[in-house]
């Protein structure tokens, strides 16, 4: 079983978590919803899964490429 | 007419034919049939298979079919050099195509296959034919190419090998180990499509095994993530050779067969703009919220007719060829669902070698603008922002092509020039829900009043600042020429693209970027 990282592609902070650790997911769910530049941008799972963990909480600033996220393909 | 005594021209006919056929059979069986029989096991199709999958039934004549090795001990072990090249038809269009074949010393280049390489570049070149390399060689021949000899009669002999002047497209894949020359080429063309599985890179991974002295894993070396999410080399990524050979069919068929016509009109397929009436429910109508401006793009072309480039490299920024009323156009957006739609340098490089790709084979442009601006910051200014964004402008300022811009929401700094805003394109449009600043209104109010969200009298200055970003005002200076409603935005392009068709010179721009680099 590989695991894919979701990592942040912007600089900001932690909107919302809409998953939990366990979840399976669809290609193109949305894992958690980042704040940055006035948008809510979604960490979406591009491949499906299973979340295996989550590394960040609701708030936590977030710098660009920092581990958000591990899901089991 | 039958071989007889009586007939000794049927006599030495029947000869020739048996010697020729015996000839034709040895260089046809490739690599032979057990290499052939474990592809096929594996489910990959041989170089004669792909060829057949490309072109039009019948329409291949073949170019060198009786070339082997010039080394003379390898020559009865080397079918077509390795390299199965000729002419055909891709959808009715006279075009060429080289097809690595694998079984035969690993397709590695020798002195034969390389002019074989040249003559078909050259012919392709010379007569506007679109030109197709199927990929898959272990890179040079050993030893051919070992010691100083070998180097001076196989390598440096053309000048132009590697010289790409764009005056017909190139289309690409790599179905299998590549490295070397059939790397090189990939990275060269206009489109080049990956099949999962396989390996692009300067060499073998026991070779940078060697040279690093550690273990290289093949798929981090040269695989198809690197290249469709890190290096944006690969335009497409599928699951099969056939898949992938009949993305190069695609995408040829948007293209003109050479730089001086203009491209192929199709028919307008049923249901084009059928979901046009309520397009405006996939833009949120809260501005902070994110969309995939993919949903409209479908919904704006003909049918079926989006065919995206780089989809996992830079996807901010979404490029993309197209039929608007059954001529191509290229695509260029910006996706908020990634980063919000704030363009990145990955974005910048992708646009810009789409923006070349469009101008030089005379393909109108047509951009999609919602972005809050350029990614700022110190990792953007280590990746050289500048440099990207000022390659990107100075690109879009190059096109000759028919150029149209779109707003469909934010336009804001700097990025409302990369995107078309005022006389960088030949038509500036908005829909009503454009905003258009130097930036966002909500950054505008704390440097012009120094005042934050919450604090007393921000919602009147935003209240403001909103209103003066309205397309309402650039409209009334002229400086945006039509405010477009969003439904009516096919009809709108459709017609301007009739507006500002290059009839002056039949279709054809100028092509002032054809020597530009094929990657950044």
């Amino acid at each position: 079983m590989a695991a894919t990282k979701l990592l942040s592609e912007v600089t900001g902070s932690v909107w919302e978590i809409t998953t939990q650790v366990g979840q399976k997911l669809a290609p193109g769910d949305t894992v958690m919803v980042l704040e940055s530049m006035k948008m809510e941008i979604p960490v979406l799972c591009e491949d499906g899964g299973t979340l295996t963990e989550i590394l960040v909480a609701k708030g936590d600033s977030v710098a660009e490429g920092q581990l958000l996220a591990v899901i089991a393909t | 007419m039958s071989a007889t005594p009586e007939n000794p021209t049927a006599q030495r006919q029947a000869q020739l034919d048996a010697d020729f056929e015996q000839r034709q059979a040895h260089a046809m069986a490739m690599g032979g049939s057990r290499k052939l029989d474990r592809r096929r096991e594996q489910g990959v199709l041989n170089a004669r298979e792909r060829i057949d999958r490309l072109f039009d039934p019948g329409s291949f004549i073949e170019s060198g079919l009786f070339a082997t090795s010039a080394v003379p001990v390898d020559s009865s072990s080397t079918p077509t050099d390795g390299k199965v090249a000729g002419f055909g038809r891709i959808q009715g269009r006279e075009s060429a195509a080289v097809a690595n074949d694998f079984t035969v010393m690993g397709a590695s280049s020798g002195a034969t296959n390389g002019r074989k390489i040249g003559h078909i570049k050259r012919v392709a070149t010379q007569r506007g034919l679109p030109l197709v390399f199927l990929g898959e060689s272990s890179g040079a021949r050993m030893p051919d190419h070992m010691g100083s000899r070998g180097m001076g009669l196989l390598l440096g002999n053309d000048g132009a090998q590697y010289q790409r002047l764009r005056e017909i497209p190139w289309a690409s894949a790599t179905l299998g180990l590549s490295y070397g020359s059939s790397s090189w080429y990939s990275v060269m063309s206009d489109f080049h499509v990956m099949r999962k599985g396989a390996v692009l890179a300067v060499s073998s991974s026991l070779l940078a095994s060697m040279a690093v002295k550690e273990d290289v894993d093949p798929q981090e070396l040269g695989g198809w993530k690197l290249h469709a999410e890190v290096t944006g080399f690969a335009d497409l990524v599928v699951d099969s050779d056939e898949e992938a050979i009949d993305a190069i069919k695609r995408f040829l068929s948007y293209l003109p067969g050479h730089h001086q016509e203009a491209p192929p009109v199709a028919s307008v397929l049923a249901g084009s703009g059928q979901g046009m009436a309520d397009i405006l429910k996939f833009l949120p109508a809260n501005r902070s919220q994110v969309y995939d401006v993919r949903q409209i793009i479908r919904t704006l072309v003909d049918t079926d007719s989006f065919f995206e480039l780089k989809a996992r490299f830079g996807r901010v920024g979404v490029t993309g060829l197209a039929r608007l009323g059954g001529r191509t156009v290229g695509i260029v957006a910006n996706n908020p669902l990634y980063k919000g739609g704030a363009l990145d340098t990955d974005a910048c490089e992708k646009i810009t070698s789409f923006l070349v790709l469009c101008d030089s084979f005379n393909i109108p442009i047509v951009m999609l603008v919602d972005t809050p601006g350029f990614v700022i910051g110190t990792e953007a200014e280590r990746r050289r922002a500048p440099g990207k964004i000022m390659n990107f402008m100075n690109a879009l300022s190059l096109v000759t092509v028919p150029k149209l811009s779109l707003v469909l929401r934010k336009s804001y700094g700097q990025a409302y020039l990369n995107m078309g805003g005022g006389r960088n394109s030949d038509e500036f449009a908005g829909w009503p829900t454009a905003e258009i600043s130097f930036m966002d209104p909500q950054f505008a109010v704390k440097v012009v009043h120094g005042l934050s969200p919450g604090e007393p009298g921000f919602e009147t200055a935003q209240a403001e600042m909103d209103k003066a970003s309205s397309v309402w005002d650039i409209a009334s200076v002229y400086a945006m020429q039509s405010v477009v409603r969003p439904q009516d935005s096919r009809e709108y392009l459709i017609r301007m693209l009739d507006v500002h068709e290059l009839r002056l010179s039949r279709g054809v721009g100028k092509h002032l970027m054809q020597a530009w680099p094929t990657s950044y």
